[in-house]
């Protein structure tokens, strides 16, 4: 640096924080990030190639052994089963929150994102509850004469797809909602006077023009649906593992760290990667202005 | 014709929207009458009411010691949060932003890395030097985990403030430090606390962190809570549930107040 | 093939609008609207914000469906038919070309609705684009093209079909001055080569004045006057429309005689004898009425045939072509007068007494209170 690049760090040019004052109090900021969150991932990436000499055969097990094997496709497999069913689901309400009044709309919104206002915690016991022998969905299903005996619902691995659809269904309603509404409405109408039946215009008109909204959302869902493991740990079955529940079986259980650390390595390097490959796509800042 | 036609495409698109609404809202609902059902189960028509699942969570010691000890972390990780955050904000907001985005990239960084994995490093390494377990642990864990909302909520605040307000202070004979306690602070206030609530709910609730770094003798409440329903999945998790809702709603609804003010 | 043979077969279609009313709660932004339509013309409708004009074009459309009334095209009730299926073309103030389709395919659309083939629809939107003088433009999309291209699109795309009616919703407004004079000139073409009914929406008076057949002055939702441009500028059926189109010159008057001459006294105290043609709304004697006259009929200086205005000028304002002449009454009011550029003031300046004259007959008489 020259003198006055030095000079220019250590003095305020009036507008602007010097150099020096803006790292103060920027310290914090990455020395927390640094020790708590760096740190600990870079010792788990670490011990998963260094342990017990260095090697990759942690990773190795990860896809050689047919029962992870397994773990990481049912993962991989119940994440897609989400995402779909959170499309399925999500997008009609997306699209009907553009068409309806603002009032209305305004209700709807509530009712989506009042699922976020409580925790994985309350929502998965929720569905503890709703699922188990004498819970509402059987005494439902048996009231209307579907099944004449309780079913065994609770867990398996259903219980964990659709109680993870519920939890993960805001974050795929809310960018769609934002990519249907940017939509202009004359698309819509030109399309109309143009000849178009209702179905039609969904079809050649709103459908193509909000498919960055469903990647967005689909992206969301599927990316937190492959770490979650609230649910899966409490509504899932202990033979029917998923990435989340196999690493914490592994730590507190049989107590084999290096693969533990080479199963989060594996999990986080691809989702890191996906996280990446499609960040603009995601636009993260956007998001949190939902809430 | 007298009267525009009814389309009978969207009749059928309105009921299977409705039919999605129910599923969002029933599981979030259902919890509070099954808190005050004399019987364990859902049944209808309701048995009977009480409190006695309530007085049960109040009166457990084991209960009210996780309790408290999550509002604690919780009310430690919102002044830390908010500290860190704001400060850093400032920086990036009022600094010549040279190293932008590294920041943005570490921001986003806990938001993107599934929890579990977080949650088992943290573990990892509170182990060997002994914070697993104690407040301060959670409390770090936690305010790592909020600083990116906090961050966003004050990166919206401190970008709707003139600087010109800052420098008119500064150029009045007041510090940078002065002029920003005095000018800009009280104007970015409500996000202040509007984060500071967001980072509360956010430590209040967290489940997958607190699990791994819970001891036997120190266990937040949704560590008790997961550790309840594995095992027994006894009615008082409805009362405590219905607790927490209104508690998220409350401090919730408290935050977007303050945003909504904040706005003016 | 000869031209003959390729124009379309559609000639204009002959519409009805009858008792139109919107009512959005107590707001009533068309209020009794009725209109006929000939076929083939070409129909302005022009008002301020508010006035309803594009609340009548929506009902057209089908967009939005009147609380009471009915319209009426080629004989056929339209008024509650869906948009889709009433087979008029439109062109929106953005373009609206849709941003996922190419040229050809965004032209073709409306063919492909109606169950074309793929060929056939994609050789008849070449033509259409051919009619916008745009061939070989099928390949690309909206954003790689001008504004003026854009509208000639959508304009290809709303004719493709052959309707018998095209609405326009202030289609040049987004368009910067020199484009715009040139699409007024091409979509004019395009009526007279088509020979279809178009509803024009604007709020700019100059481009109805010159573009339309027939003008229909719209305030509050009510037609405040219909007719060709001419009418419209010669002679306003009241004050709003005296006011909303050109400029006008407003003097509040007493009546003092009726007759085959009515006397009126002005505020300076000249006195005129307006001829009773030059009456457009009935006024009593000792009635407070406004005389009107144009800007460009006031000459500076007396003459015969021609009444005077004594006027202390405010400000002189020299635009090229003309002289605008701004004169205070002495209640304070202005007249503005314009005259050629060229003339010679000689000793006037701002301060000076002028007169200002106007011919016998060029001067309007209205009822009630000066604006």
């Amino acid at each position: 640096m020259s003198a006055a690049g030095r000079s220019a760090f250590w003095h305020s040019d009036g507008r602007r924080l010097s150099g020096f004052s803006a790292l103060l109090l920027l310290c914090p900021f990455f020395v927390i990030i640094g020790f708590v969150f760096l740190y600990p991932l870079a010792k788990l990436l670490v011990i998963s190639v260094m342990e017990p000499e260095p090697t990759l055969a942690n990773y190795a097990k990860v896809v050689t052994n047919p029962v992870y094997a397994r773990v990481l496709l049912r993962t991989l497999w119940t994440a897609v089963l989400v995402t779909v069913t959170c499309v399925v689901l999500g997008f009609p309400v997306a699209y009907f929150m553009t068409r309806i009044r603002s009032a209305l709309a305004a209700v709807v919104a509530i009712c989506v994102i009042l699922p976020l206002w409580s925790s994985v915690l309350v929502r998965t016991a929720a569905w503890a509850y709703l699922l188990e022998r004498h819970g509402l969905v059987n005494t439902g299903l048996q009231a209307i004469g579907l099944t004449d005996g309780p079913l065994q619902l609770l867990y398996t691995q259903s219980a964990v797809v659709i109680a993870m659809a519920h939890v993960l269904l805001p974050f795929m309603i809310l960018p769609l909602y934002g990519a249907l509404r940017s939509i202009p409405n004359d698309y819509m109408r030109a399309a109309s006077v143009l000849g178009a039946p209702n179905h039609r215009i969904f079809l050649e008109v709103v459908l193509p023009l909000s498919l960055p909204g469903v990647v967005s959302g689909s992206l969301l869902v599927f990316l937190t649906a492959l770490g979650f493991f609230i649910t899966p740990a409490l509504l899932g079955s202990p033979q029917e593992l998923m990435i989340a529940t196999l690493v914490s079986q592994q730590i507190r259980e049989v107590l084999d760290w290096p693969f533990a650390a080479a199963l989060v390595g594996t999990l986080t390097l691809f989702v890191t990667f996906l996280a990446l490959v499609f960040s603009k796509t995601l636009r993260f800042d956007r998001l949190m202005g939902a809430s | 014709m007298t009267r525009a036609p009814i389309n009978k495409g969207s009749l059928a698109l309105s009921a299977y929207i409705y039919a999605v609404l129910a599923f969002i809202v029933i599981p979030l609902v259902i919890v509070i009458p099954m808190s005050i059902t004399t019987s364990e189960f859902l049944e209808f028509p309701p048995t009977g009411f009480t409190l006695k699942w309530y007085a049960e969570y109040f009166g457990d010691r084991q209960w009210v010691r996780a309790t408290i000890l999550s509002l604690q972390v919780a009310a430690l990780t919102a002044v830390l949060a908010s500290v860190i955050g704001t400060a850093a904000t400032y920086a990036m907001v009022r600094g010549r932003g040279r190293l932008a985005s590294l920041f943005q990239a570490l921001l986003i960084g806990p938001i993107v890395v599934p929890h579990i994995a977080l949650a088992v490093g943290l573990y990892l390494v509170f182990q060997q030097i002994g914070l697993s377990g104690t407040i301060t642990g959670f409390v770090l864990a936690h305010t790592v985990l909020a600083l990116p909302f906090v961050v966003f909520t004050m990166a919206a605040a401190l970008g709707k403030v003139d600087p010109s307000l800052e420098a008119a202070a500064m150029s009045c004979g007041a510090s940078r430090f002065d002029a920003f306690r005095l000018v800009t602070l009280p104007l970015v206030l409500p996000n202040v606390l509007s984060g500071a609530l967001f980072a509360f709910i956010i430590s209040f609730d967290e489940p997958v962190v607190s699990f791994f770094l819970s001891g036997i003798r120190q266990k937040t409440l949704p560590r008790r809570m997961f550790d309840d329903i594995e095992q027994n999945l006894t009615p008082i998790i409805p009362a405590i549930a219905t607790l927490l809702i209104l508690l998220s709603v409350a401090i919730l609804l408290g935050a977007y107040v303050l945003k909504s003010r904040g706005k003016r | 093939m000869t031209d003959e043979a390729n124009k379309p077969s559609a000639a204009g279609a002959s519409i009805h609008i009858r008792a139109l009313e919107k009512r959005y709660g107590p707001v009533r932004a068309v209020d009794g609207v009725d209109i006929d339509i000939a076929a083939g013309e070409f129909l302005a409708l022009l008002g301020p914000s508010g006035s309803g004009k594009t609340t009548i074009l929506m009902a057209l459309a089908g967009f939005e469906f009147p609380t009471s009334g009915t319209i009426t095209v080629d004989g056929e009730d339209l008024t509650y038919l869906p948009a889709n299926k009433r087979n008029l073309g439109m062109v929106f103030q953005n373009y609206t070309l849709f941003p996922h389709m190419s040229i050809l395919d965004n032209v073709a659309f409306p063919l492909k609705m109606r169950g074309v083939s793929k060929a056939e629809r994609h050789a008849r939107a070449q033509q259409a684009l051919a009619t916008v003088r745009l061939e070989g433009y099928g390949e690309r999309t909206a954003s790689q093209l001008s504004g003026g291209q854009q509208q000639r699109v959508a304009l290809a795309r709303a004719i493709v079909y052959h309707p018998r009616v095209l609405l326009m919703d202030e289609p040049l407004s987004a368009l910067d001055k020199n484009l715009r004079e040139e699409m007024q000139l091409e979509i004019k073409r395009l009526h007279a080569e088509l020979g279809i009914t178009v509803i024009f929406v604007t709020h700019d008076q100059g481009e109805a004045l010159t573009m339309a057949d027939r003008v229909a002055v719209l305030k509050d939702g009510r037609i405040q006057q219909i007719g060709p441009s001419r009418a419209l500028y010669e002679r306003p059926e009241n004050l709003f429309t005296a006011g909303f189109i050109g400029e006008m010159n407003f003097i509040d008057v007493d009546v003092q005689a009726v007759g085959e001459q009515f006397r009126v006294a002005l505020p300076s105290g000249e006195v005129w004898d307006v001829p009773a043609s030059a009456v457009v709304e009935p006024v009593k004697v000792g009635e407070k009425a406004v005389l009107a006259v144009r800007p460009e009929r006031l000459q500076l200086g007396a003459g015969d045939g021609r009444y005077s205005l004594h006027v202390t000028l405010r400000d002189i304002v020299y635009a090229g072509a003309a002289l605008l002449l701004i004169g205070a009454l002495p209640n304070g009011k202005e007249i503005r007068a314009r005259i050629p550029g060229a003339s010679n003031l000689g000793p006037l300046a701002i301060g000076s007494v002028a007169t200002f004259s106007v011919p016998k007959d060029a001067a309007l008489l209205y009822r009630g209170l000066g604006q």
